[in-house]
């Protein structure tokens, strides 16, 4: 449904043409928990015209306390199916494909085919490295987030960089198997990845590039960090 | 020798967010972690003046060590 207004406040800080230039968007969120619930929802609302959510997953209680797609009535349902409902009720004019499978390097060229931008939400170590490969090797720029605990990283990889392997290539688990994930931190991390990822969409210069922001919301302080070439 | 110690996100926990360290001449990271009780496997950066190295790099005097655990969750 179009709404008179609906994107009045997104003025100023996105041009007309800009705005256009999201709404003829395609962009891919591989994970839709904590971190790709809210990518999703702030996607919508922004103005992004097509959404590719790819999630294997389905809502559990445990999700409540921090992944905005999941209520008391959906525990059960898949999480791409969940945030497409909600979704739907943000912004009818958004396109939502919703994958109900985990991803695997060999899917990449299909999933992403029309896909211009891509946001690593995942939860694997592992996972993350493959699909900066994998987008590197289809020319798709990357917005990586990682959260645990408090605390949180993120960043852009754009085709050739390698900064989610210099990051996560080294060991299977994050600390956040033991310090969980509270509801801020996904929300913060989040935000600063779609702010990152509407650049890229727009065509100006991300903050991040070959680099990462490490958040630390215990102590309040937002460190950065080059990723060389070493 | 001197070096300073920085310490990111769960690293912090019962420990420090910076320190400065006595060391031999000669010390690898590894002498900087042992104190500390956090094993090299738990290291996912390890930045010393602000590039990448692992634990068997030799620091010198006036270093600046920065240390990562792995953040991956979603």
């Amino acid at each position: 449904m179009a709404v008179e207004g609906r994107y009045a406040r997104n003025k100023k800080s996105l041009s007309e043409e800009e705005q256009c230039k999201l709404a003829t968007s395609c962009v891919a969120i591989v994970g839709c928990g904590g971190l790709g619930g809210y990518i999703a929802e702030e996607l919508a609302r922004i103005g992004v015209g097509h959404l590719v959510l790819i999630d294997g997953d389905r809502l559990e209680a445990s999700n409540l306390n921090r992944q905005i797609m999941a209520t008391e009535l959906n525990i059960g349902q898949w999480k791409v199916e969940a945030a497409r409902d909600r979704l739907h009720s943000v912004n009818s004019e958004v396109q939502v494909d919703v994958i109900k499978e985990w991803f695997e390097e060999e899917k990449g060229p299909i999933l992403f085919k029309d896909v211009t931008l891509v946001f690593d939400a995942l939860d694997s170590l592992s996972t993350r490295v493959m699909l900066e490969r994998v987008c590197h090797q289809l020319g798709i720029p990357l917005v990586f987030a990682s959260i645990a605990g408090w605390f949180g990283q993120i960043g852009v990889s754009l085709p050739g960089d390698f900064s989610v392997f210099r990051l996560y290539g080294h060991g299977e688990r994050g600390v956040e198997s033991t310090w969980g994930n509270p509801a801020f931190t996904p929300a913060v991390l989040a935000s600063l990845s779609v702010a990152e990822g509407v650049k890229l969409l727009v065509g100006r210069l991300p903050a991040l590039r070959r680099a990462w922001l490490q958040v630390d919301l215990l102590t309040m302080e937002f460190d950065r960090f080059e990723i060389g070439d070493t | 020798m001197r070096v300073t110690v920085k310490l990111f996100a769960t690293f912090r926990d019962g420990r420090f967010k910076v320190e400065e360290k006595e060391l031999p001449e000669d010390s690898k990271v590894l002498s900087v972690l042992e104190p500390l009780n956090i094993k090299p496997e738990e290291v996912a950066i390890c930045l010393v003046n602000g590039r990448n190295v692992n634990e068997q790099h030799v620091l010198n005097n006036g270093d600046t060590v920065a240390l990562f655990p792995p953040v991956g969750g979603g």
